[in-house]
């Protein structure tokens, strides 16, 4: 008997709109859409269209004006900040275009970090295995700043991945990037996903690289216009 | 563009951010911090000197042995001063058949210029205050000489060729001196009597005195007028040469003020460069847009430089203003102890905080400025093109020029200011490499930490730099604080029960040589402890080794004693002491013997009436003089008491005998002399109390300078936090967790400057102790204990209170910021 996919994400109706000099300013307006574990999903679209202010949304960094939002069972409404950073500790990951890695502790350090905030234990072996996965297991000492943009970006997907969380939100990953090393770390985080059947939200404006993904959303001026499925 | 436009444009536009507000506020600050110093410690300071000033009855006096030449007196008071004149002499003083040796002095004059006497119209009869001289043709005479001469109020005297009628009982003269007993009763009378008493002839031995007051600068000009016209027997005696040790000690005390003011200027300046370095950091944006758009590098530069004198300008408004009503405060706070009689505030010294303030914007706002003129209009296309706003070597001249001006020019004294510097320097560097160390090990430690351990202790690994500028800056201010309490409290506490119990707290003097044996058994039979009778007697040192004595004040006439064995509170430095059999020998105080030049194997030629002897050094003395006994520089063999005419001197603790027995002593013998050192104790330990008091509130804005550098590092590293927090938010830190990473990275950097502030206030008090007070301190586990836990209060309160906005970071900004 086929199970039917378990859905991780979904958000209806959803608006978010900020108090502007000219009066209130709409920054999404009725975002509808749903993402089950092990899916891909892109979110397109030009600069100040509004995709990292929905995916701040989706992540639960953030409440919506209006509309409701389901991560992981649980309706972010109902959830207080602190009750929203405990679920993103065992169900979120995050990859992020400028890494956001602790300067001052070492790759090893960085992801066990984030183990520890989620209470993990056994966090030094897991936080080795994560760093292998990514290749990196000769660096594990080294501070962000003695490694390459693609190898800190690395550090950071094996600190998203480390904690195997259900959904992986990534915000432009290969934005600061060259293109060959945005290739690697596009290819890394699609086979994580794959084995790790986590669920994987997108943000970016490449469009190379939402065609990797399973659905693809573009945002014009806070709505979504164009729903499309690829291979 | 025109830069003076700019300027306030900048102002404009820069008035609301936080970073130029904490500019703002270290040049406030500091401004109020050094306004408040410089105003109180100028009333405290002129509060001393004139209590200093009263130990001399005037702000300068010129001493000579013969009469001085009257144009001192023309030109003293052609400079505006007020003058006095003494002629002080040894003479028999006659009422009726009785006589007596007494120590005239005549007065003349404004006498006494500084202070008041003490008389009263009949022998125990109530005291009366008066700043005047004896009228023509009266005396007054201290209570035990009209005992000596069996007289009374009313009596007349002979004086030479004049008689005077005895009119008051002399009770106190500001002039006397703690620190020199007279051993023939005192008789003041007006100086017009006593020349025309024909006693003043050549060998009368006479000491002449003009007293001076007034201005400072007129005093000065005096003394640099008059020091170049003195002969060989004639000398300057200012506040410092006081015998008074009062008068040495308040001396000391306002030079102390002073470099306690300055450890907070430094503090203040170290603020200000860390709220300028911040500043310039947040203008590199503007700074490369304005020259994108045109503007020139150094028009910019005269903009910025031009925003920082108003700020200045500002800072010297608002600080000198809050500096006023600060030491105002400080006044009210002390009102019942020594504010009570503090002169009112002079404002020359808010001139000086204003230079100040300027010489601190130059030296430690203006070269992180300046540097921003690398800033590259390439910046608005790509922020990679950063540079770290730093100062580069040549601008570190301004900081470090301003920080060896400011001291000169706040304590006025440039080699007191540079020991001052150099230790302060020294002090920091070891809190800095202590500081260093520590964090050093919380690095490692932070490895195997877990969660908020490991987040707050790597935070302290990530800012070391501004750690360490924290944990030193407090490190000195709680340092400065907790060595105040120890000084006040403890030591004081502890060096006044260091004496023995039954130190002596009483002299009898003047005892005849015939009345030794009675007066001795009288004060044995009446219960008194640690009675020991020594001789003394006067001569004139006339030669060392052949030559004249140098001219010093420990030369001249010179009190010593005799005896067969090392006398207790002393040691032997040098040599050997004398046999119990040996003659012609001489043991000398260390203290004395130096100041003279004088060395072993020395001979020194004496005088004493018609008689003159020598004898040689064979031994030099380390001699305890806060033991209280009677001490001697100079110690003769005992066959000095066949030649040389004395007197003894009685030292005893009175203990539980009845003090009714001090009256029965001077009434049986009513040459003897009895005098109360429990007093001289009781008013040095009041002196140092008082002095530490004010020194406390001078160190709170040492604590407080170490607090505005503890919030500007704090702002200067406030983005950082934000983004960190906001991080591990999105990680899934909870409130709770970035709230304890915090406190675990405060907590530790609490725990660090105070285990230093603690410890180096130990060590140093222990090392003033021993070095100072000569006794072994022993540190109060609850007074480190309580020193301990305020500075952890203080430290964390403090970060807490300054980085609310980083526990309000939502975890969203981490998506909008570019890391």
């Amino acid at each position: 008997m086929n199970q039917s996919p378990r859905e991780i994400l979904s958000c209806r109706h959803v608006g978010f709109s900020v108090d502007a000099p000219g009066g209130r300013l709409d920054i999404l307006d009725d975002i509808t859409l749903s993402l089950n574990a092990g899916e891909t999903l892109a979110i397109v679209g030009a600069s100040g269209s509004g995709k990292t202010t929905l995916l701040g949304l989706l992540a639960g960094l953030e409440l919506p004006t209006s509309g409701d939002i389901r991560l992981a069972d649980a309706d972010l409404k109902q959830l207080d900040e602190d009750q929203r950073a405990r679920l993103r500790r065992r169900q979120v990951g995050f990859v992020f275009q400028s890494f956001h890695l602790l300067p001052s502790l070492t790759a090893l350090e960085n992801v066990m970090l984030a183990l520890e905030i989620a209470g993990f234990d056994g966090v030094h072996e897991r936080a080795v295995k994560a760093l292998t996965q990514v290749g990196l297991n000769h660096r594990l000492d080294h501070y962000p700043r003695q490694m390459s943009g693609g190898e800190q970006q690395r550090v950071a997907i094996a600190r998203a991945f480390a904690g195997n969380p259900a959904i992986l939100f990534a915000d432009e990953p290969t934005g600061n990037l060259d293109r060959r090393t945005g290739q690697s770390i596009a290819d890394l985080l699609f086979d994580l996903n794959r084995d790790h059947d986590t669920a994987l939200v997108l943000v970016t404006h490449d469009m190379d690289l939402a065609r990797r993904c399973a659905h693809i959303e573009e945002i014009v001026d806070g709505q979504l216009v164009e729903k499309a499925v690829t291979g | 563009m025109n830069p003076l436009t700019l300027s306030f444009r900048l102002l404009a536009r820069q008035g609301r951010s936080g970073a130029l507000a904490m500019l703002v506020a270290g040049l406030v600050v500091a401004t109020a911090a050094m306004s408040a110093v410089s105003l109180f410690t100028d009333r405290i300071g002129r509060a001393l000197e004139r209590e200093a000033g009263e130990a001399l009855a005037a702000d300068l006096v010129v001493a000579g042995r013969d009469r001085l030449p009257p144009e001192f007196l023309v030109q003293a008071e052609r400079l505006g001063l007020d003058t006095g004149e003494i002629i002080l002499v040894s003479t028999a003083v006659f009422v009726g058949d009785e006589s007596q040796l007494i120590d005239v002095k005549g007065v003349g004059g404004g006498y006494p210029l500084r202070g008041q006497l003490r008389i009263a119209a009949e022998i125990d009869g109530p005291e009366d205050t008066v700043s005047r001289l004896p009228d023509r043709g009266t005396a007054w005479l201290e209570p035990r000489g009209l005992r000596a001469l069996d007289a009374g109020i009313g009596d007349t005297t002979e004086l030479g060729y004049s008689d005077l009628t005895i009119t008051r009982t002399l009770l106190f003269e500001p002039d006397r001196g703690g620190g020199r007993f007279l051993l023939a009763p005192r008789m003041m009378v007006h100086i017009d009597d006593l020349l025309d008493s024909e006693l003043l002839g050549p060998g009368a031995r006479a000491r002449y005195r003009l007293l001076v007051a007034g201005s400072e600068a007129a005093v000065n000009d005096f003394r640099n007028w008059v020091q170049s016209r003195l002969d060989d027997n004639q000398r300057l005696i200012t506040v410092a040469d006081t015998e008074d040790q009062t008068g040495m000690a308040l001396t000391q005390a306002r030079r102390f003020l002073g470099v306690a003011a300055l450890t907070a200027v430094i503090l203040a300046a170290v603020a200000v460069l860390l709220s300028a370095m911040r500043f310039s950091l947040a203008q590199r944006d503007l700074v490369a847009l304005l020259k994108a758009f045109g503007a020139k590098g150094g028009e910019v530069m005269g903009a910025l430089t031009l925003m920082l004198l108003w700020l200045v300008l500002i800072s010297i408004v608002v600080g000198g203003t809050a500096g006023l009503i600060a030491q105002e405060l400080i006044a009210h706070i002390l009102a019942d102890g020594p504010g009570n009689n503090l002169p009112p505030v002079r404002f020359q010294p808010l001139a000086g905080a204003g230079v100040f303030t300027l010489l601190l914007a130059a030296g430690f706002a203006l070269p992180p400025l300046l540097n921003l003129r690398g800033v590259p209009p390439m910046r608005i296309l790509n922020r990679s093109l950063d540079q770290r706003i730093g100062i580069s070597r040549l601008l570190w001249l301004l900081p470090v020029g301003a920080a060896l001006a400011i001291p000169v020019v706040q304590l006025g004294d440039a080699r007191l200011a540079l020991i001052v510097l150099g230790a302060s320097a020294a002090l920091a560097a070891s809190l800095a490499l202590f500081g260093w160390l520590a964090m050093l090990v919380s690095g490692q430690l932070a490895a195997r930490a877990r969660a908020a351990w490991r987040f707050g202790l790597a935070g302290l690994k990530r800012r070391r730099g501004a750690g360490i500028v924290q944990v030193t800056a407090l490190g000195l201010g709680l340092m400065a604080l907790l060595l105040l309490v120890i000084v006040r409290a403890e030591m004081l506490e502890q060096w006044r029960t260091s004496l023995p119990a039954d130190a002596p707290d009483h002299f009898a003097v003047n005892i005849q040589p015939d009345q030794a044996a009675d007066v001795e058994r009288t004060l044995r039979e009446a219960g008194v402890v640690n009675l020991q009778v020594r001789p003394m007697a006067n001569a004139n040192l006339i030669a060392i080794n052949g030559e004249r004595p140098p001219d010093d004040r420990m030369a001249g006439q010179v009190n010593v004693s005799w005896i067969d064995q090392l006398p207790p509170a002393n040691e032997i430095v040098a040599g050997e002491f004398f046999a119990p059999d040996a003659t012609g020998e001489i043991s000398l105080a260390a203290m004395w013997a130096e100041r003279l030049g004088v060395s072993l194997g020395d001979e020194l030629n004496f005088e004493s009436g018609a008689r003159s002897f020598s004898a040689t050094v064979t031994s030099i003395r380390e001699v305890d003089w806060n033991s209280f006994n009677v001490n001697f520089f100079i110690l003769l063999t005992p066959e000095a008491a066949d030649f040389l005419p004395h007197q003894l001197i009685a030292s005893f603790h009175l203990g539980d005998a009845d003090s009714t027995l001090l009256r029965e002593l001077t009434r049986t013998w009513p040459n003897v002399s009895v005098i109360d050192i429990g007093a001289i104790i009781e008013r040095v330990g009041e002196i140092i109390d008082r002095v530490s008091q004010a020194a406390q509130v001078v160190f709170f804005f040492t604590l407080l300078a170490g607090l505005v550098v503890l919030l500007a590092a704090l702002e200067a590293t406030r983005d950082e936090r934000r983004h960190e927090a906001a991080l591990i938010r999105t990680l899934g830190a909870d409130n709770r967790m970035v709230r304890r990473g915090l406190l675990v990275e405060y907590g530790v950097m609490a725990l660090i400057a105070a285990a230093l502030a603690t410890t180096g206030a130990g060590v140093t008090g222990w090392f003033l102790a021993a070095e100072l007070f000569e006794f072994r301190y022993q540190p109060s586990p609850v007074l480190f204990i309580s020193g301990f836990v305020v500075a952890i209060v203080l430290v964390v309160g403090s970060g807490w209170l300054g980085n609310r906005s980083v526990l309000n970071t939502p975890p969203v900004r981490i998506l909008r910021t570019g890391g």
